[in-house]
């Protein structure tokens, strides 16, 4: 990313199978986006000569080259083997030991530019539902490979920078989702302020792990196929869709009675005087007819807050890095 | 007016001005210093980020619920499962006799039941960590534990001379070789010696490495891993020679066992031998070790027969037993038929086959595993760098240079 901008704060989303950088261009936002993930290959001079030539970020080391970020999907294809992640439900992997590396060389590439002192916003996840401690590392590490970098950093909860990016027509005031690849993330904010956070470990990766292990594909594939073809109108045309089009039930399912449950027991939550909007948001998100899928599914519970609306983030990959942008801007 | 209503009595006109800025920015900028200050002027002592109120809420929305994630089963199904059959063996658990501490020195506890407990060995160990309790069917803690919850017994499955009055010599110096052992790998709560005395080692606010991957299960919910929610009590024996148990270990197991459950009002059904709980995850079987895989003197003890409890590992995980757990055990235990039984009804209900049913109980023990596993990490992680940094001297100023 250059820096050849207005102003010099950056957002950045860590998600579990995405990194985003957010930027404002002039009047615009520009984002970059990497897959969080790797793939490791014998060292040879001609394979390192190639990705430098070609501008692949790697890294070489005792008898290996790692690729990661976007390239790392299309080695693994070639290999025929599965990507390795660095994180996993929303955090640093404790069993990748690449992991600190991995993350910490992703950033580095792609926080280019001069960094001293600049601010920076990143995301982290809520914590999950009765796991409360469980991100104080992830933040904290987080913190000191930015710092490390040169940069001012702060975090934004992940469901916050969907209500921070979508919620400006409201005020800041509603309830903002992050489907994504480990967690989903939800955030209900009043006024720019969040009321209830918290997040489940039931998104992409489970429906990509459970659909894989009834059909017998790897999760790899079942993810394209996911990305690439299904959607959740008419009649499935293979065996695939139609798993993981039960997965997705289930997910969503899970979520609206995560929502439900966290929302009725908040006996002390501002009495709003109209209903709240919803945002949807992450690549989970993605497929067509997500949106009705699960308006319909909410529609059969008896929801505590009124909602006026749902509706999916105007760019759902990019939402949480715009948010954390915005929230870097603000404190600017 | 408390801080709350000071903020919803204000906030109309705070959000009123917002809307009339363009900006996105500015206008969230202008918000959050706004309903800052608000908390600020309703006299919250705390400079929180978020208002007071948020982290009450917050506070109340953190209460796990009964939400089920990481299985590979449909919600309702998952529902389902939560809910626990009925049990129509189970047998109404003694109560404990109220014990209290009548006397105490450097060396020794002496208690109202009798129970004199030896403190020459005792040590600290690891501080007893905050453990989580699932629920029947869920993967997310219910809740937080900080006491003992109950009682593991074990064997030492040391060295036994005969019990013999020419052999006392080599009896007391074994037994003190134990303690040795033991002290130095903080392996138990107490040691039971063969001539029944009692041994404090690791302090019971500590935790002891005595159960390693277990499992057990009572009203409360499920424990995954032991050793800071269970105290463990180690009997000196052998599980293939239980009749070298002396009549002296087994009356102070019952006096320590009253003292322990009276001042923990630990339930008779969490008083259980170390074969009942342990699991082995890479094969997904029980009995990983089997000290008192049977025979344990229950009733001696004060005790219903445990070994009639079905086997939480079974019904709750999907573990399997195989034939040398059988061989070990000396037959079938109720507990295990029992468990069995359950796993085939519950699969039954949910119109699964029993295979099926297992891999989903299995997918649910290790998705825990892996979370309690990533917490350690985190957990020897946090701790290493605290390490670090209390190693480092502090920063000098530029005067004291």
């Amino acid at each position: 990313m250059s820096q050849e901008s207005k102003n010099p704060v950056l957002g950045l989303d860590v998600g579990t199978s995405r990194i985003v950088v957010a930027e404002r261009a002039n009047d615009d936002i520009r984002y970059e986006s990497q897959l969080n993930a790797f793939v490791t290959l014998p060292y040879s001079k001609i394979t390192e000569a190639v990705l430098e030539r070609k501008k692949i970020p790697h890294t070489a080391r005792m008898g290996e080259i790692i690729v990661h970020g976007n390239e790392s999907e299309k080695f693994a294809g070639l290999l025929n083997a599965e990507m390795r992640r660095p994180m996993t439900r929303g955090v640093l992997d404790p069993k990748e030991p690449e992991s600190l590396g991995i993350v910490r060389q992703m950033l580095a590439s792609m926080l280019t530019g001069d960094r001293n002192g600049r601010k920076l916003c990143y995301s982290v996840p809520a914590a999950p539902l009765g796991a409360e401690d469980s991100l104080t590392y992830h933040e904290a590490t987080l913190r000191q490979i930015l710092t490390d970098l040169g940069y001012q950093p702060t975090s934004i909860n992940e469901g916050l920078a969907v209500i921070y990016s979508e919620l400006e027509s409201s005020n800041y005031t509603g309830i903002g989702i992050s489907c994504g690849g480990g967690l989903c993330n939800v955030c209900l904010a009043y006024l720019s302020v969040p009321v209830v956070s918290f997040s489940i470990a039931k998104a992409g990766d489970y429906i990509d792990a459970s659909a894989a292990s009834v059909t017998g594909e790897r999760a790899n594939l079942i993810r394209l196929a996911k990305e690439s073809s299904f959607h959740f109108n008419g009649a499935f045309s293979d065996k695939v869709h139609q798993v993981i089009s039960v997965y997705y039930d289930d997910m969503i399912r899970s979520l609206v009675s995560a929502l439900k449950d966290a929302f009725a027991r908040t006996s002390h939550a501002p009495a709003f005087n109209r209903p709240v909007p919803m945002v949807l948001s992450g690549g989970t998100a993605l497929p067509k007819g997500f949106r009705d899928r699960f308006e319909k599914i909410l529609g059969e519970q008896d929801f505590p807050v009124k909602v006026s609306e749902i509706r999916l983030a105007q760019n759902p990959l990019c939402s949480t890095a715009k948010g954390a942008l915005i929230c870097a801007l603000s404190d600017s | 007016m408390n801080t709350r209503r000071f903020i919803l009595k204000a906030a109309p006109a705070v959000e009123r001005h917002a809307g009339r800025i363009p900006d996105p920015v500015k206008r969230l900028r202008y918000l959050r210093c706004e309903m800052a200050l608000l908390q600020r002027r309703a006299g919250a002592a705390r400079p929180a980020r978020y208002l007071n109120w948020v982290v009450i809420v917050a506070a109340f929305a953190v209460v796990p619920g009964p939400i089920p994630t990481g299985t590979a089963e449909t919600f309702a199904r998952e529902r389902e499962l939560v809910i626990p059959i009925p049990d129509s063996s189970s047998v109404v658990p003694p109560a404990a006799p109220r014990v209290w501490r009548v006397e105490t020195s450097n060396s020794f506890e002496l208690y109202s039941n009798g129970l004199r407990v030896d403190l020459t060995f005792a040590v600290h160990n690891r501080p007893r960590a905050r453990y989580p309790i699932f629920p029947l069917g869920g993967v997310v803690a219910a809740k937080y534990g900080t006491a003992p919850v109950g009682i593991v017994y074990h064997t030492t499955e040391s060295q036994l001379p005969p019990f013999q009055e020419d052999k006392t010599r080599v009896l007391k110096r074994l037994g003190r070789n134990l303690l040795e052992m033991i002290r130095r790998e903080g392996s138990y709560h107490y040691l039971i010696d063969r001539f029944g005395r009692v041994f404090r080692i690791v302090d019971e606010s500590d935790a002891a490495n005595h159960a390693g991957s277990s499992v057990w299960a009572d009203a409360g919910g499920i424990y995954v891993n032991l050793n800071d929610s269970f105290l463990g009590v180690a009997v000196e024996g052998q599980t293939g020679a239980v009749g070298e148990v002396t009549p002296a270990q087994i009356s102070a197991a019952k006096v320590l066992t009253e003292m322990l459950r009276s001042r923990y009002h630990i339930a008779a059904e969490d008083c259980i031998t170390h074969a009942q709980v342990s699991v082995n995850p890479l094969n997904m079987r029980i009995g990983a070790h089997v000290d008192w895989a049977g025979k344990f003197p229950f009733a001696e003890v004060g005790l219903p027969d445990n070994y009639a409890i079905p086997l939480p590992s079974l019904y709750a995980f999907g573990f399997d037993h195989d034939a040398t757990f059988l061989e070990v055990t000396g037959g079938r235990w109720k507990g295990l038929n029992l468990a069995e039984e359950r796993v085939e009804r519950q699969a039954a209900a949910q119109g699964l086959s029993g295979v099926r049913f297992k891999a989903i109980l299995r997918r649910r023990y290790k998705d825990i595993a892996a979370a309690l596993k990533q917490q350690a990490a985190q957990d020897a992680a946090a701790t290493s760098v605290l390490d670090t940094t209390a190693a480092q001297p502090p920063a000098r100023g530029k005067g004291e240079e």
